[in-house]
């Protein structure tokens, strides 16, 4: 028994302490919330933008006979939009991250951005679906009211829809954080020393799986349990506000 | 001018076809300012899409709407405009859930006339006052029955300062007991100079404040008259089956 804590506190010395690899993992972290928190952003951007363009294309545009240029421009981008959702959605996070650091920063130094870049983009597409069916559940009525009021659609989207269809997806806007948060761990192919690639490193070193590899998974855990708690309260406080 | 008419709309050959099903088959009508015209007619039979197309929230196919002596039909025309001054009431009151009564009767004064917040809940307040809600003017929709929430949807639509209303069917998703409230805020608006096109199946009110009652049948307008007259007197075997049916 005794034997047992000696050896734990050893491996827990080496492991943790030993050359200040704690220090590591908590600048590990630091990148993987940057990249995670930046992606985000990113991802919430082009998502908005795309289910945008989609419904407004699905409302004004399918199956209509509207000709003119807008309609032309509109028509382009939804096939646009349509092409990123279906490759983005059909193809692993890895690949992308691969394919964005290899081919298209050529290896270039700057993993940490080609990884924002991929998991942002990569983010954008699953956004733009959840903010889509969010746009699409609103009630036609009120469309109707805010068009016969005199508001222009854009104005109709920014007062009127947009703020129900956010508080309808905002569940699964969160889940969707989450699962982009746990992703980042893949950043490490792309040169990137994040949570996962300096507990991975660590492990390299001391030959001790343990230690380094349950520290990231119990970072990783009390992040999806501090950021799902924040969600909760955001939803509660939306929510509050009305029904 | 001779006469005290002033024409606020009129509708010349209005077609609507959705696809291949022609809903409307022409119809013309003039409204006056002041005139409360009542339009009746069997499920299905265009009166929805006859109002919706008034403002445009359907776009005709054909014919053209003169509103205050624009054709509104025109791809020129910024409609936006000219649907600030035609308020629209709809069966299932379609509020901002999002919003408490006074945001959602402000929200078009303050960002559409540019009116002071302020001035807008003036107005806002005193409007409904007059409809014996101004105690739930911080009340979200949910929290309203449907009496009070289309009494307030009514509101929010004099709040832009309309020079005329459409009603499509505004009582009919109301419980029984509720009908007379919104009724009676109509009646009110009639009464006081409002011009309204209301499509509704409560005879009591097109008897009561009605200017013109029209019956609409397969996308025509197939009888017109003052109340009175079309009541007692219906001339068309259609509308006489109509009204065996209804009355
Ligand atoms: N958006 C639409 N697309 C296709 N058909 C429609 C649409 N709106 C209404 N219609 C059809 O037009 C006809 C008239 O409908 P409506 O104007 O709602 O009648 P009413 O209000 O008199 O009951 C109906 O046959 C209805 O199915
Ligand atoms: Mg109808």
């Amino acid at each position: 028994m005794e034997q047992f804590f000696k050896d734990f506190g050893e491996s827990f010395y080496n492991n943790l302490i030993y050359e200040d690899r704690w220090l590591q993992l908590l600048e590990g972290l630091g990148l993987t919330l940057l990249i995670a928190l930046l992606a985000t952003a990113l991802g919430l951007a082009l998502g908005f933008i795309v289910a945008i363009i989609r419904s407004s294309y699905d409302m004004n545009i399918k199956g209509k006979k509207k000709k003119g240029f807008g309609v032309f421009v509109m028509k382009v981008l939804n096939v646009i939009c349509n092409i990123y959702i279906t490759v983005i959605r059909g193809t692993p996070v890895l690949i992308q991250v691969m394919i964005m650091y290899f081919i298209i920063f050529g290896e270039a130094q700057n993993g940490t951005l080609a990884a924002i870049l991929s998991f942002g983009i990569n983010s954008g597409a699953y956004v733009a679906e959840i903010v889509r069916s969010g746009i699409m559940s609103i009630d036609k009525g009120q469309f109707e009211a805010s068009r016969s009021i005199g508001f222009n659609y854009r104005s109709t989207m920014m007062l009127i829809i947009l703020p129900q269809a956010l508080k309808n997806v905002l569940p699964a806007l969160g889940n969707e954080f989450i699962v982009l948060l746990k992703e980042t761990s893949v950043a490490g192919y792309a040169a990137t020393h994040e949570l996962t690639y300096v507990g991975n490193l660590i492990r390299s070193r001391t030959y001790e799986a343990f230690f380094p590899l349950v520290s990231v998974a119990v970072i990783y855990l009390v992040l999806v349990i501090i950021l799902s708690w924040l969600l909760k309260m955001l939803e509660r406080r939306l929510r509050n506000s009305d029904h | 001018m001779t006469t005290d008419k002033e024409v606020l709309i009129k509708v010349e050959g209005l077609e609507k076809k959705f696809d291949n099903l022609e809903v409307l088959k022409g119809i013309d009508l003039e409204i006056d300012k002041g005139d409360v015209i009542v339009i009746i007619g069997a499920s299905g039979s265009g009166k929805s899409t006859f109002l919706r197309c008034l403002n445009l929230l359907e776009e005709p196919t054909g014919g053209k709407i003169l509103f205050e002596g624009t054709d509104i039909t025109d791809p020129q025309v910024d409609i936006n405009l000219h649907r600030q001054k035609m308020g629209m009431v709809f069966q299932q009151f379609n509020l901002f859930p999002h919003m408490t009564v006074l945001q959602n009767m402000v929200i078009g004064p303050i960002r559409l006339l540019k009116k002071s917040r302020k001035e807008a809940e003036e107005n806002a307040m005193a409007l409904l006052e007059q409809v014996g809600l101004s105690d739930r003017y911080d009340a979200y929709p949910s929290q309203l029955s449907g009496g009070q929430k289309q009494r307030v949807a009514i509101v929010r639509a004099l709040c832009m300062n309309p020079d005329m209303l459409l009603f499509d069917e505004p009582t009919s998703a109301l419980d029984p007991e509720m009908v007379g409230e919104v009724l009676d805020v109509m009646k009110k608006l009639a009464r006081n100079g409002m011009t309204m096109a209301v499509v509704t199946h409560e005879m009591g009110f097109a008897r009561e404040v009605g200017t013109q009652v029209i019956f609409i049948d397969e996308g025509v307008i197939v009888e017109q008259n003052k109340p009175d007259e079309f009541f007692d007197n219906p001339q068309s075997p259609r509308l006489r089956d109509f009204l065996s049916k209804v009355l």
